[in-house]
């Protein structure tokens, strides 16, 4: 079993190509991953993106793979704002996308969980507080590190 | 301590049902535990030693015995951070997913 990374799969009913649009392109980056502003990328391996995340910060992605329309990853310092991810400060984010029927399939994985340290709280963040009991949560915390669970572990009701 | 360690420990089924017994006893020696448990107390013992290293459990001893405590706000923490990091990704798939379904759309 892999503790080490989180994975989801989403389908889309759009062809490969426009989810590669929206995955890749700088408009909807900066909608999907940061505040709203366009991102800048420079969307070849090697090349930077760089994410406005508001009050978190502004963070400067490492672009490692862009295989259109199939895959994209990109290292991510989300503990570290304003820092280049390199291999020791960051996640692995990755995208695979593969066609289905008329749809796209559109998975992620985010690993290197391992060598991360928790962040300091970040105030904003909202949680349900675990006032049913443990069972629950234990449960669906295993369930979902499995990867086995593609619902949210916390209801954001 | 990091989080991969507190997922590594919680990743044993037998560890997450000591976890939970434990919970709900409050307070509880190795002896105790394994009589709700089918394993041994020297295994219980070892599975609480795990989760005392990553701060999951907390111990102190009187007399001859370890009693045992649950230590919330490390799972707190870790849950609660693992659960943000899954609720923004879910969020970020549907983002992408509306965007492109939205763009397909007004193509047709």
């Amino acid at each position: 079993m892999n503790t080490d990374s989180i994975e989801r799969e989403v389908s889309i009913e759009a062809p490969i190509e426009r989810v590669w649009e929206a995955l890749t392109s700088a408009e909807s980056i900066g909608t999907w991953f940061g505040v709203g502003a366009p991102a800048t990328i420079d969307l070849r391996v090697g090349g930077v993106m760089v994410i406005n995340h508001g009050d978190h910060g502004t963070f400067k992605t490492l672009i490692v793979a862009v295989d259109p329309p199939r895959a994209f990853s990109y290292r991510w310092a989300s503990a570290y704002p304003d820092e280049l991810a390199t291999e020791e400060n960051s996640t692995l984010v990755e995208f695979t996308l593969r066609s289905k029927g008329d749809g796209t399939v559109l998975r992620l994985v985010e690993s290197g969980f391992d060598a991360l340290d928790i962040p300091a709280n970040r105030p904003d963040a909202s949680y349900e507080s675990h006032s049913n009991g443990w069972t629950g949560v234990i449960a669906k915390f295993a369930e979902y590190v499995m990867g086995n669970d593609e619902q949210p572990l916390v209801s954001s009701s | 301590m990091s989080v991969a360690e507190v997922l590594t420990a919680l990743a044993d089924p037998t560890r997450r049902d000591l976890l939970e017994l434990l919970s709900v006893r409050g307070e509880a020696t190795a002896t105790v535990l394994a009589e709700d448990l089918p394993i041994s107390r020297q295994a219980v013992a070892q599975h609480l030693a795990v989760l005392d290293g990553v701060g999951l459990v907390a111990g102190r001893r009187e007399g001859r015995e370890h009693h045992f405590v649950v230590r919330p706000d490390t799972l707190d923490e870790a849950a609660r951070w693992m659960s943000q990091l899954a609720q923004q990704w879910d969020r970020r798939l549907r983002t992408i997913k509306q965007i492109a379904e939205t763009a397909h759309r007004a193509s047709r």
